[in-house]
């Protein structure tokens, strides 16, 4: 195989994952010094244009985003507000909902529920019932359904890339036509696929006259959750295995090949070579795709709009594959502080699992 | 001597050391019972002679090799099958694609979906648009790519080393963080109209929209990451050459790394290129104001559904393959660029 | 178990396009390993020799001849099915794993042989008539007790838990040499072990693969292009040059009866001092000293040989010890020294000669006095040679 389409020659040198990882955690990392000598103002010049677009469009929004986050009843129009308050979490969470006069009323206050939860029954300081409305598409769907494609397309995507990958590896012909076949789903269009999925799955498509399923319902409205979870999460998978075959190829590329040949000299089986020899050497780049592939899981967002389109989603009330980042970008233009607040709970949880991986893999991961 | 590997948990408990549990286990009378002087070792399908050996791991080479091909044949004709499907879906009618029984070949090839859709679609103004917000976003990535990678590779300065963790960090940090801000900021910026003075927020102009669709990705952390790593492969020699030679840092930047760079220049070019083509959310939040102002992509959703409600898929798919071909051409043009762009960095944002 | 190799060939294709030719690595190659005997395999850099030993370890496919383990002809066999034990020139321990986990692992693959025996306390014999045996997997105890004895037998038993990353090349070496070990092979191959190793541990460890070869009688390939290292702990050498096998035998005899210019030139350090001459009436000349008489029987014994004594130009190998500075015979050959560097036991003779064909040294005894300048000695006729200027410079006498 040809190496000039694939990074195998640079990351000889240079071990890009390695690196990237390197430089994250270590930042005070001394790199070797180089000739040019001391020029403080020249290199602030050279990155003025760059620390001037990331402060404006880069940290100046992470801090305010947060900021916005503990803002009450934020008007971004106006950018009024009326104090600080940690209600906006609870009200992403479904914990706080809205009663008379805008008053904040805990769930636990409420001593009756209707609509799966969104309408709670208080009783005011009068002993008056009331009704108060919660925001459950967060904690009932956006965060379980975010979940979910997680834990099915990271693991499903990563073992086919993997058995494609080492498929690959080992075919003595044809590897680079077949490279290119599995690299295509990459440069499409996520909207624009998403949309042939959605035919695929139509009613009276395909993929029901393939399987005999009768008019068996995906995608369309009506269609219950799990089965639209399936047609999204074969989508989901279909569209990020171009990228791992790709990482996942190279990385194998790069293993001496003595490796190999001692594992034959110890007798080891074609399976048993897999699993201690190709896989552990493949950690770094296994553990780069969990990574990067567990952060993109959890900010799923076009691949539902193109399989669904906007209208079937949250039309009807359904919401049945609202995702976290799908609520956030419907609060954009409207409840700004709960988007705000939706988006600091995602960064967490994506912050606490890249820690969790980092720490679960340090002894897995042997380089 | 012993070494205790034991971690707090362990510790805390009180659980036997590695060593002691060795110790336990050569105490054992099954441990000691063992005679290894004695073992004949053998494979595991050690048949009567060589022969059948060598014969059957033959024929068990061939059934790998074509379970393998079989596997991945396979495989790719999933991966393929969705475009087979696009190409055939827009030549059928929409009869035929809602038929009972599916045709894998359109009975009668229909080019009129492509008609209605250069009909009812403004495919030109589309693509059109994206060109520019496209061209202006990646020659300003370029630009500001190449300076940085510049200073963080070359140049020497109090806090280098800092400065570009922190940048590397901001790729851990959600971009849903930074829309929210992002879309009050460009949304209350007020817009200066020569003659009219200030007036509304900048979303009622079309350059201001294209603006915002611009400038806030001028900047990709991941593109630096990857020109610096090709800029600091780029030997000293060269440099402490060029300043014998009397060349500036700046000439030394234009004359010598950019040229030894360009391959993945180009792979940046292509990609981020292909970004903007395919981006969806933020160009979808700034322009509500004016349909004419979309990008292809935020323009292909939603569109061609008939007045009930149903999807007309034949003109859909039609569609579709006007915006995901140029794509496959700019892959089948620059593969290897694209392949190496994405092998070492994947598009980002 | 004996090795027979027989009309071995590898020649790996050129590409005819781009006017490479074909790469004859091993051409015909025949050797005969005795069971328990280690044969080192000698020879420059691009002789054959580690394509000989890959394709005694099955990782290689001869383009023909064959290879022999005892009465199986195992040729076509995969590596995984010799069950040889192979030290790989870097050693190729699993990086991922710790050194116990690498020693264990081939065990992991292995079966142990157990004979079947019958109610009566005797083992039974198959529908056959041979004895009948069963196959099972090691247990954790015996793989652990086999690993910690092969441990103690390399001297890596404190290192167990590391990975090999943390370890020293002579303790990396040492569990190479134990992962090959472990599981009883009939057959060892060594891959040029010692050269990542300095100096003095090359010394010792070479010591102790002799002493762990002796002990466990495995036949054992050793491959180097070190002749010292060959010559001290082989059995038997096989001297290669080109993918040809130059010569085979014990190593002294190799060493004091060299074939050709080749061995004679290859074996031996310093090198030997090689001078342009010629044989006159069955005298052998270097410019105009004598420095060596063929004795009647010499002559005869050429004959039977083949060899041409008539008088001709030749190539003459004198041996740095070759020679006896003011001996009691009448003095033949005449050089200059240049230099004299005191070696402890020895001293070496750094000369200059106007017929010379390679640099000239000299080592005698350390108590002979001589100084700087012309010098007269007598030469030992065992310890010159001279080689025919024909093909493949034969050795003459």
């Amino acid at each position: 195989m040809a190496a000039e389409n694939t990074p195998v020659n640079e990351s000889k040198k240079t071990n890009p994952i390695k690196d990237f990882f390197g430089n994250l955690f270590k930042p005070k990392e001394r790199v070797s010094a180089d000739a040019g000598e001391k020029n403080n103002w020249k290199a602030w010049l050279y990155l003025a244009p760059t620390i001037i677009l990331l402060s404006v469009f880069t940290f100046y929004p992470l801090v305010n985003t947060i900021f916005i986050a503990f803002l009450k009843n934020y008007d971004y129009v106006t950018q009024s507000h009326e104090g600080f308050t940690f209600d906006n979490f609870g009200v992403v969470l479904g914990l706080l909902g809205k009663g008379v006069g805008g008053a904040m009323i805990p769930r636990w206050q409420c001593i009756g529920f209707e609509s799966e939860g969104a309408l709670g029954y208080y009783l005011d300081a009068a002993g008056q019932q009331q009704n108060a409305y919660f925001t459950m598409d967060v904690i009932r769907y956006a965060f379980p359904n975010t979940l979910i494609i997680t834990f099915i397309t990271v693991p499903v995507s990563i073992i086919i890339a993997l058995l494609i990958s080492i498929g690959l590896n080992s075919i003595p012909a044809f590897q680079k036509m077949f490279q290119t076949i599995f690299f295509i789903p990459y440069v499409t269009n996520a909207i624009a696929v998403g949309m042939v999925f959605a035919v695929l799955f139509d009613y009276k498509g395909i993929i029901n006259y393939l399987f005999q399923l009768g008019n068996l319902t995906w995608i369309d409205q009506g269609a219950p959750t799990w089965r639209a979870m399936i047609a999204l999460c074969v989508y989901i998978v279909w569209h990020s295995l171009p990228y791992k075959i790709l990482i996942f190829l190279s990385g194998l590329q790069n293993i001496d090949k003595q490796y190999y040949d001692a594992a034959k000299i110890d007798s080891a089986g074609g399976f048993k070579t897999m699993m201690n020899v190709t896989v552990p050497l493949l950690s770094p780049q296994i553990l780069y795709i969990m990574i990067t592939s567990f952060i993109g899981a959890f900010k799923e967002y076009t691949s539902v709009v193109g399989l669904f389109g906007k209208s079937s989603t949250d039309g009807g009330g359904t919401n049945n594959l609202y995702t976290v980042v799908y609520y956030i970008y419907d609060q954009v233009k409207g409840n700004v502080q709960y988007g705000a607040a939706a988006a600091v709970l995602l960064f967490i949880v994506i912050l606490i699992f890249t820690a969790i991986q980092f720490k679960v893999s340090k002894k897995r991961v042997h380089y | 001597m012993a070494y205790d590997n034991r971690n707090f948990i362990q510790k805390l408990f009180k659980m036997p050391t590695r060593e002691e549990k060795q110790a336990a286990r050569e105490a054992t009378p099954e441990y000691q019972a063992i005679n290894t002087a004695g073992m004949t070792l053998t494979i595991k399908d050690r048949a009567k002679n060589a022969d059948q050996l060598a014969k059957a791991q033959k024929i068990g080479r061939i059934l790998f090799l074509v379970l393998v091909y079989a596997f991945l044949a396979f495989m790719a004709v999933i991966v393929l099958f969705p475009f087979y499907w696009m190409i055939i879906t827009s030549l059928k009618s929409t009869t035929e694609i809602r038929a009972l029984q599916q045709t894998f070949f359109p009975t009668n090839v229909l080019w009129s979906n492509y008609i209605t859709v250069f009909n009812s679609f403004d495919f030109g103004t589309y693509v059109g648009n994206t060109l520019v917000v496209g061209i202006i976003s990646t020659l300003g990535t370029l630009l500001t790519t190449i300076f940085s990678a510049f200073a963080f590779a070359r140049l020497n300065f109090k806090g280098r080393e800092a400065l570009f963790g922190i940048l590397l960090a901001t790729m851990m940090i959600p971009g849903e963080m930074m829309v929210i801000t992002n879309y009050i900021t460009v949304s209350r910026l007020p817009w200066y109209e020569f003659g009219v003075g200030v007036v509304d927020g900048w979303l009622q102009y079309k350059d201001a929209v294209f603006a915002s669709m611009i400038v806030p990705f001028w900047v990709s952390v991941f593109y630096i990451y990857l020109l610096r790593q090709n800029f600091k492969q780029i030997p000293n020699e060269l440099y402490l050459a060029a300043k014998v030679d009397g060349k500036s840092d700046w000439q030394y930047l234009w004359k010598v790394m950019v040229p030894l760079a360009s391959p993945t220049l180009i792979s940046i070019f292509i990609l981020k290129l292909m970004g903007t083509w395919n981006s969806y959310v933020w160009p979808n939040l700034v322009t509500t104001n004016n349909e004419e102002w979309r990008l292809v992509t935020n323009a292909l959703r939603g569109s061609f559904t008939n007045s009930s409600g149903e999807p007309q898929y034949g003109i859909q798919m039609a569609a579709t393959i006007l915006v995901t071909t140029p794509l496959l051409l700019l892959f089948i043009f620059f593969r290897k660029y694209i392949m190496r762009g994405v092998g070492r960095a994947g598009i980002k944002g | 178990m004996e090795i027979r190799i027989k009309d071995l060939t590898k020649i790996f294709p050129g590409n005819p396009k781009k006017g490479i030719p074909d790469t004859h690595a091993v051409d015909k190659l025949n050797i005969t390993i005795p069971d328990g005997q280690l044969v080192g395999l000698l020879g420059p850099s691009g002789c054959g020799k580690s394509t000989t030993l890959y394709m005694v370890s099955g990782l290689l496919e001869p383009t023909d001849g064959e290879i022999w383990f005892g009465d199986e002809d195992v040729t076509d066999l995969e590596p995984e099915k010799r069950g040889i034990g192979l030290v790989f020139q870097n050693y190729a321990l699993y990086p991922h794993m710790t050194v116990y986990k690498n020693v264990a692992f081939p065990l992991t693959n292995l079966r142990l042989e157990e004979p079947v025996l019958g109610p009566d306390g005797k083992q039974r014999l198959d529908v056959d008539g041979k004895p009948e045996y069963k196959k099972r997997k090691l247990t954790k105890d015996e793989i652990d007790k086999i690993v910690r004895e092969t441990a103690r037998i390399v001297q890596i038993e404190p290192y167990l838990e590391r990975k090999p990353s943390q370890l020293s090349g002579g303790q990396q070496q040492r569990v190479a040499i134990a992962r090959a070990l472990v599981k009883k092979p009939k057959v060892l191959l060594l891959d040029e072990p010692l050269s990542n190793l300095d100096a003095r541990l090359r010394l010792q460890t070479r010591e102790e693969i002799r002493h762990i070869q002796q002990s466990t009688g495995i036949t054992t390939i050793f491959v180097t292009h070190d002749q010292e290292e060959a010559m001290s702990i082989s059995d038997k050498i096989v001297v290669m040059k080109l993918g040809i096998k130059q010569q085979e035998g014990v190593p002294q005899d190799v060493y004091n009866d060299p074939c050709n210019k080749f061995v004679a030139n290859f074996l031996g350090t310093p090198p030997i001092n090689l001078f342009k001459g010629r044989i006159v009436d069955h005298k052998v000349y270097v410019g105009d000293d004598c420095v060596r008489v063929i004795t009647p029987e010499e002559v005869e014994n050429a004959a039977k040989l083949g060899r041409d004594l008539s008088d001709q130009e030749v190539t003459v190998g004198i041996r740095p010890e070759g020679i006896v500075i003011g001996g009691t015979e009448p003095d033949h050959f005449h050089f200059k020294v240049e230099r004299i560097l005191t070696m402890g036991r020895d001293i070496m003779l750094v000369s200059d000669h106007g017929e010379k064909l390679s640099d000239t040294k000299f080592v005698i005894d350390a108590f002979t006095k001589v100084s700087v300048g012309e010098v007269a000695c007598s030469v030992k006729p065992h310890k010159c040679f001279a080689f025919s200027l024909a093909d493949g410079e034969p050795r003459l006498i």
